[in-house]
């Protein structure tokens, strides 16, 4: 077995792969390369990421993205649909504003609406209105997956991707999992084991703080653009990571572990 | 049954061991970083003032140590590049990792060695940090609870290891650069 963690995504990632010992090492540093192309094409911060030239792009303006960015958008917008609204990758002036993102160059920010990109034929997208999207809600998920299908293309036979949190085990192993406690995060707050499944997990309680007189967070309701700020930590299940990953945003805005956009993707949730 | 593995654990709070898990040690993070090397030197630097003052510059950092720990990979005597080692502090959380860096100091690799958190106010204490001082970790080795390899949980930012990142590239340019 071989374990390696590197910083992406502003975060630690974790690969473990069970194999040969050459072939775990080849194939982990295979698997970061693909997390680090999420890195490169999804990063707010980058200003050459596919994201920053989304944002920066004037309405009616067609763009050819990478593929990876666009299946990323296409799911961002699926979820949207999924969740009436709840899940918005278009929240990031809210995130700007409030400090969680830093501000693209000097600009202002744009207002926030629901509506900002259409994705037409792969890889394009038409930007429909003046407005910012940041995949912090949902790369993170889709890296892992990208990884852990290097990962198997390599030959691994079982492992384990986690991308500060969100993760994803595969393989005929079965992965222990600790799940933090959202009022004492160094502490285990519920434990599980995973084989062949995704989890991923929100929580306030890493990125809540106050700012201008309200506490805010890294987390946004996407019908009202307002800060999600809760004691509580929700856990998605599901066979993909990316799905996992919007979903949590989903079950803690809407407050519902049994929310209707889980059973269609094959995915459960639970609250601590 | 979906949940028949989720055991709530209230009762595991005090006394129970914090979240850590051991990655490389530094002999494998070099090999990983220099596969080519034939030689491995040890070449701890020790900054002078003036150098230190480069570095904060560079960095826009404090430099916070005179003394690093350097090794340079070699291939005969061909000089293939450096792995800087040095530890984090966050919130809760000691990473002790390696920055591997090309001749011209700009950075190639990052390795973490060993992630390690502390239940509370103790990452603040020497004590609590000395007690992992020069151990070597295992690779694989599991040291939480029963066998618990990851955790999830709400996004931990890695700020100050990007930071430290960033002050090392600024050593690099100012104490190894050829």
């Amino acid at each position: 077995m071989m374990r390696r963690a590197q910083p992406w995504l502003g975060t630690l990632v974790d690969i473990t792969a069970h194999g040969d010992a050459q072939a775990e090492a080849q194939s982990i540093t295979q698997a970061f390369a693909e997390i680090a192309l999420v890195h490169r094409l999804m990063s707010f911060h980058d200003a050459a990421s596919d994201i920053s030239r989304l944002n920066r792009a004037a309405p009616g303006e067609l763009l050819e993205l990478h593929p990876h960015t666009w299946r990323v958008l296409q799911l961002a917008a699926r979820m949207t649909e999924l969740s009436h609204g709840l899940f918005n990758i278009a929240c990031a002036p809210r995130l700007v504003d409030w400090q969680c993102l830093p501000r693209p160059g000097t600009t202002e920010s744009p207002p926030y609406q629901p509506a900002v990109y259409r994705c037409e034929q792969s890889p394009m997208v038409c930007k429909l209105a003046p407005g910012w999207v940041d995949l912090g809600g949902i790369a993170k998920g889709y890296a892992v997956d990208l990884a852990v299908e290097a990962l198997q293309r390599a030959g691994v036979a079982s492992g384990c991707v986690n991308a500060g949190g969100d993760l994803r085990a595969f393989g005929e192993r079965d992965w222990p999992v600790a799940v933090r406690d959202p009022q004492a995060p160094q502490r285990v707050g519920a434990q599980l084991v995973l084989r062949n499944e995704a989890l991923a997990t929100s929580a306030s309680y890493f990125s809540a703080r106050r700012h201008g007189g309200r506490q805010v967070s890294a987390l946004v309701d996407g019908r009202s653009g307002e800060p999600l700020v809760t004691p509580a930590s929700v856990s998605v299940r599901a066979p993909r990571c990316d799905i996992a990953d919007a979903l949590t945003k989903v079950v803690l805005a809407s407050g519902d572990a049994r929310h209707p956009a889980l059973a269609g993707l094959q995915a459960a949730a639970f609250i601590i | 049954m979906r949940y028949r593995h989720l055991i709530p654990l209230a009762a595991c709070a005090a006394g129970a061991p914090a979240f850590a898990a051991q990655y490389l040690n530094a002999e494998q993070a070099q090999k990983l970083m220099f596969p080519e090397a034939t030689a491995f030197r040890q070449q701890d630097l020790a900054l002078s003032l003036a150098q230190m003052q480069q570095v904060e510059k560079l960095a826009g950092l404090a430099a916070r140590s005179v003394n690093w720990r350097v090794v340079g990979a070699y291939s005969g005597d061909q000089l293939l590049g450096y792995m800087v080692l040095d530890d984090v502090i966050g919130k809760f959380e000691l990473i002790s990792y390696a920055v591997g860096l090309n001749p011209d100091a700009t950075v190639r690799q990052i390795e973490i060695l060993t992630y390690r958190e502390s239940h509370g106010g103790e990452i603040r204490l020497p004590a609590w940090r000395h007690q992992f001082a020069g151990k070597s970790a295992r690779t694989g080795g599991l040291t939480v609870g029963d066998g618990i390899a990851n955790i999830s949980g709400a996004t931990l930012s890695c700020t100050h290891l990007t930071d430290g990142v960033r002050r090392i590239a600024a050593v690099a340019q100012v104490a190894l650069k050829k």
